[in-house]
């Protein structure tokens, strides 16, 4: 049995793969970082992560990439697309969608593109530039359950990709919630390969209701070529299930796992069970497997921050109501549609809305009401009754509909505009892909990109020091290695405030040199004894409403205006002094004196 | 025999001049106004005096130095640079009170300081000298003889205060629309500054190198030069950096240049240390500007250079000893620069940074540097003086190697607290022209982009500096 290793093309992992005995693993990290650990564990790339790694993991997703393809030169790199909305959660203009696929596919061997409405139209130009990239194409078909959801259906759905692909393609099942029995699942593969003998599948599941296995196994035992795992040590909640789980009972039943090695899979996750610990408060709010995911059908990727959000809104304990009642009505109203990203979050937002605003649907968000007018296509069984629409849109519903509804080509964007503008807030030329992070997600890429100006590459630092919470010990020291491979050791000196609590001093002994750091500290509440600094975005703020500052410290030598006077601009207000300068200080603009 | 020295002076120059005083064996005796009261000045001097509350009034209060010096029975006085410095009124008050001034006699600083009388001792000894006026008349006059005189050589023309120094004083008139508008004001600014409306017309020399000669004599007239120095480096007249010697090729000039700055302290009857300042043009003509009559702030680049310690032979000829030196045992060897690490922001229009605390002072080590400064870690500069933190003096045996030593030392030399000029000059050292250089008076100027320098953190920094947020945070903010 052979391996599949970096450099196959699509042709010879077919044929491999066809003519194999036994099944592949694909090792899920991704879904577990993003269903578990809100995308805070290392994984390759594709959905949120993209996102999270210049929000919240302050590394940049093609660096990332060029490094672990150094550590890991022979293993295939997986993406998971969401087609026009590439890795974000909105459409994006054809010839952004073209250039994000052409920079990314440098990197990722095997793509896995979906659409939460299983709308083929909207994953074409994602194909069309994988293929033109000569990487592997693995298209969804995104899976849920109900009485829409047949199997006829979805053989339908193959044929509508195979018409758009061609046949070298991998299929993949995309049972992003975990839904449905074993037994629903290998009848699903079967359909699909009575119709197509020769087709490749990946079953892809999560383990949210902690029956996967079963259901991997099943689709396994009806033909399925590869399914997804991941290492024990991080498994637990709403992610893929333990690799050696499905190897071991598959083994059982006579199928073999082509060319894993268990005693590494033990090997790495003895390494990894340490490093748990400091991702825990990552972790999700409520703890164990949700079999009711059957019920309210949450993707695993959206069930951590569903509930982060749950408790932090303070509404923790009206989840049963939502996730048990409400969510599966709005499912059903909505049209049963697949909920996955961004249709999980508008059924989760609308759901939640629902409960908390007191009115159902009393509260369109425009997501939602997108939704309705199908710009992120059409309905797939049946558009949401007409209440629904009046709802959203008034009595005039019909009339808004007509004129506004279907999709829209998005038009596409002056790339040299967006690159020259990126430049202008970088002061400095942007890499290709500098441009392509900062077309998906502009604000966030300009503040990553100065993060790493000001704190450098912060990747390096060990999650027991990224993610520590409740400060450092006196005279602990830190020692790491920075991306040059430069040793550094920083011991921990005191943290003082200054004289009028305005700021706080870090001390910190740097490579054996003293230096520190300075905090403002927040602005005490209004009411407070203490009348608190202004920071500085507070006085660029009153800047801006017209409040005249001095640029630097010096003594008032005259005042040359009252209280109360009007003054012109260029009129003279106070004289400064400094050594060897006395500058005026002048009215920008006309105003009163206060 | 042990004598007391007080030095009327504070910052930098006090502690250079006590350091002399001490390796002479002597007492050196410091004094200090309030803002001063932390500084190192007081620490390492053997006596310290205060003198008032100041800020700037007691450090210039003639009656008050000489008043402490009596009391405590000093021998001599040194002024430094700045305040009392070139007042005659001052040496005259030490002579007359029977204490030594480590300097020339009071009737040379007044001949000196007049810059009309100064020109016309020069003119008579025959001393290259830009085309000038003497001192304008009054009123309506006074104007028609300054149009006369730009008339015939042309404009632009410098308008000089007779009592400016230093830089100060001067505005450069580009017509006589101009002329008849800047005059007045040139009068009455000289009058509030220098206590003396005259003032006087030269014509303007475009762009020249500044470049200037230290000299030393002894009170039997042994006059001695200690070779050239190049300050063209200059920011609104006010010098940043200073080189020994002059970088002019053309070594029979530089000669010439000497030679006839000892010629020119000769005619003004020169005792002690001071400096003939010229400007040499693009046509390598030479003209006399002036004698400052003090120890200068440079004076480090020609120490290094010569290996002659100016300070120590300043209190030695003015104790009444004789040069140990003559002409033939001076030798330039090498190169030095000084750089004038100033608490300033160059990115806000160098505005001074007094008031801050320097909270991490680091210098550098090594062969061929030489620091003079006055400032220690915890150290909270005084905003009501100058700016001046430290002077950083680079040596090297050639001009290649000494502009590589300087950007090493700048480099390793880190001052947080208040910002400092560092990151400027660690952008000047690594100009094209400063590295060949090829400089005049319009440098600064000329290379504008020399203030875009972003602050040099290095990696291991950055990232104790997010260690630094998560610690006093008590989370990573930019994680959570």
């Amino acid at each position: 049995m052979e391996r599949i290793v970096q450099g196959m093309g699509i042709t010879e992992v077919l044929k491999i793969m066809r003519k194999a005995d036994g099944y592949y693993i694909t090792n899920t990290a991704r879904d577990m970082s993003q269903s578990d650990y809100k995308n805070r564990i290392l994984e390759i790339t594709g959905g949120a992560s993209v996102h999270v790694d210049i929000l919240r993991k302050q590394v940049d997703p093609f660096l990332k990439l060029e490094l672990l393809r150094e550590k890991m030169p022979k293993t295939m790199f997986q993406t998971l697309c969401r087609g026009i909305n590439l890795f974000g959660y909105r459409p994006y203009p054809q010839n952004v969608i073209r250039f994000v696929v052409k920079e990314f596919a440098k990197y990722v061997d095997v793509w896995r593109v979906f659409d939460f409405m299983n709308h083929v139209p909207n994953m074409q130009a994602v194909f069309e530039e994988v293929q033109a990239a000569g990487k592997i194409l693995e298209p969804c078909i995104c899976f849920s359950t109900g009485p829409e959801h047949t199997n006829e259906f979805y053989v339908k759905k193959v044929q509508a990709i195979l018409d758009v692909t061609g046949e070298e393609i991998v299929l993949c099942i995309k049972n992003h919630g975990g839904l449905g029995s074993p037994k629903r699942i290998g009848e699903l593969v079967d359909a699909i390969l009575q119709k197509y003998p020769e087709m490749v599948i990946h079953y892809h599941g999560h383990n949210t209701d902690g029956n996967d296995i079963g259901r991997i196994v099943s689709a396994a035992m009806s033909g399925a070529k590869i399914v997804d795992a991941s290492d024990h040590a991080f498994t637990g909640y709403y992610g893929p299930p333990p690799i050696l789980s499905v190897i071991h009972t598959l083994k059982e039943y006579g199928r073999e796992a082509v060319g894993i090695n268990e005693a590494a899979i033990m090997e790495t996750s003895e390494v990894l069970q340490p490093e748990r610990k400091y991702y825990e408060y990552f972790e999700s709010q409520i703890k164990g497997f949700d079999p009711t995911v059957q019920i309210h059908k949450l993707p695993g990727g959206a069930m951590g921050s569903s509930l982060e959000q749950a408790a932090k809104g303070g509404f923790l304990d009206k989840m049963p109501e939502i996730l048990h009642k409400e969510l599966p009505k709005v499912q059903i109203e909505l049209g049963n549609y697949w909920s996955v990203t961004p249709g999980s979050q508008i059924l989760w937002t609308t759901a939640v809305s629902n409960v908390q605003g007191g009115e159902r649907y009393g509260n369109c968000s425009g997501d939602l009401q997108n939704l309705l007018l199908g710009k992120y296509g059409p309905f797939p069984f049946y558009q949401p009754p007409d209440w629904i629409y009046e709802k959203a849109f008034g009595p005039d519903w019909k009339k808004v509909l007509e004129e506004q509804g279907g999709m829209e080509a998005i038009e596409d964007i002056d790339l040299e505009k967006e690159r020259k503008a990126l430049a202008d807030k970088l002061g400095y030329k942007p890499t290709e892909q500098q441009l392509v992070t900062y077309l998906q997600h502009p604000n966030d890429a300009v503040n990553f990109f100065r993060f790493e100006e000001k704190f450098g590459k912060v990747y390096v630092l060990p999650p027991s020091i990224l993610f520590r919470r409740g400060g450092f010990k006196l005279g602990e020291t830190i020692a790491y290695k920075d991306h040059t491979g430069k040793e550094h050791i920083v011991e921990m000196g005191p943290m003082q405030e200054n004289e009028d609590g305005s700021e706080t001093n870090v001390y910190l002994n740097i490579d054996h040199h003293q230096r520190h750091f300075v905090f403002e500290n927040a602005v005490a509440q209004a009411g407070e004894a203490k009348a608190a600094k202004l920071s500085k975005k507070e006085i660029e703020d009153l800047a801006k409403a017209g409040d005249v500052r001095a640029p630097f410290t010096a003594n008032i030598c005259e005042i040359s205006v009252q209280e109360g006077q009007e003054v012109k601009a260029g009129e003279k207000l106070v004289v400064l002094e400094v050594a060897r300068l006395s500058p005026r200080w002048v009215m920008p603009c006309s105003q009163g004196m206060s | 025999m042990k004598k007391k020295i007080l030095i009327a002076n504070r910052g930098e120059i006090a502690l250079r001049i006590i350091r002399a005083v001490q390796e002479l064996g002597h007492i050196a005796v410091a004094i200090y106004e309030t803002p001063d009261k932390d500084a190192l000045h007081i620490r390492t001097a053997d006596e310290a005096i205060w003198i008032g509350d100041g800020p700037r009034c007691d450090y210039l209060n003639i009656d008050k130095v000489i008043g402490v010096a009596k009391k405590v029975g000093v021998d001599a006085i040194h002024p430094g640079y700045g305040f009392l410095a070139e007042n005659p009124d001052f040496a005259k008050a030490c002579e007359s009170n029977g204490i030594i001034f480590i300097g020339p006699p009071s009737e040379v600083i007044q001949a000196l300081g007049d810059k009309v009388t100064a020109r016309r001792i020069m003119m008579e000894a025959g001393i290259p000298m830009v085309p000038g006026t003497d001192n304008l008349s009054a009123g309506d006059h006074g104007l028609r003889e300054a149009i006369d005189f730009a008339d015939k050589y042309g404009y632009p023309v410098m308008l000089k205060a007779t009592a400016g120094g230093g830089g100060r004083g001067i505005r450069r008139v580009e017509n006589e629309k101009q002329l008849r508008a800047e005059l007045p004001m040139a009068r009455a600014e000289a009058k509030s500054a220098f206590n003396n409306d005259a003032v006087f017309l030269e014509k303007a020399v475009i762009n020249p190198k500044h470049v200037e000669v230290q000299i030393i004599a002894d009170k039997d007239g042994n006059t001695v030069h200690l070779g050239s120095r190049d300050c063209s480096i200059q920011r609104r007249n006010q010098k940043l950096v200073e080189i020994a010697p002059s970088l002019i090729q053309d070594k029979a000039l530089v000669d010439l240049i000497c030679a006839t700055a000892v010629t020119a302290a000769k005619a003004s009857h020169y005792v002690n240390a001071g400096t003939v300042e010229f400007l040499v043009d693009r046509d390598w003509k030479f003209y006399f500007m002036e004698i400052n009559t003090r120890v200068q702030v440079e004076h480090t680049v020609t120490e290094m250079v010569t290996g002659i310690d100016i300070v120590r032979t300043q209190i030695k000829v003015a104790l009444g000893k004789k040069l140990s030196f003559c002409q033939e045992d001076v030798h330039i060897r090498g190169f030095a620069v000084e750089m004038r690490i100033n608490a300033e922001d160059p990115q806000n229009n160098f505005m001074p940074e007094g008031g801050k605390t320097v909270s991490v002072y680091r210098s550098p080590g090594g062969y061929g540097v030489r620091l003079d400064g006055f400032v220690y870690q915890g150290f909270t500069i005084p905003k009501v003086y100058d700016s001046l933190l430290v002077k950083m003096t680079v040596f090297g045996f050639s001009w290649n190697e000494t502009v590589d030593r300087l950007l090493r030392c700048l480099n390793n030399f880190v001052i947080t607290g208040p910002k400092t000029t560092i990151p400027y000059y660690v952008n000047l050292v690594q100009d094209p022209d400063f590295k060949k250089g090829d400089f005049d008076t319009s440098f600064i100027e000329t290379h504008s982009h020399l203030i875009n320098y972003d602050d040099q953190v290095s990696e291991g920094n950055k990232l104790a500096h997010l260690i630094a947020e998560i610690h006093y945070k008590g989370e990573n903010p930019y994680a959570v």
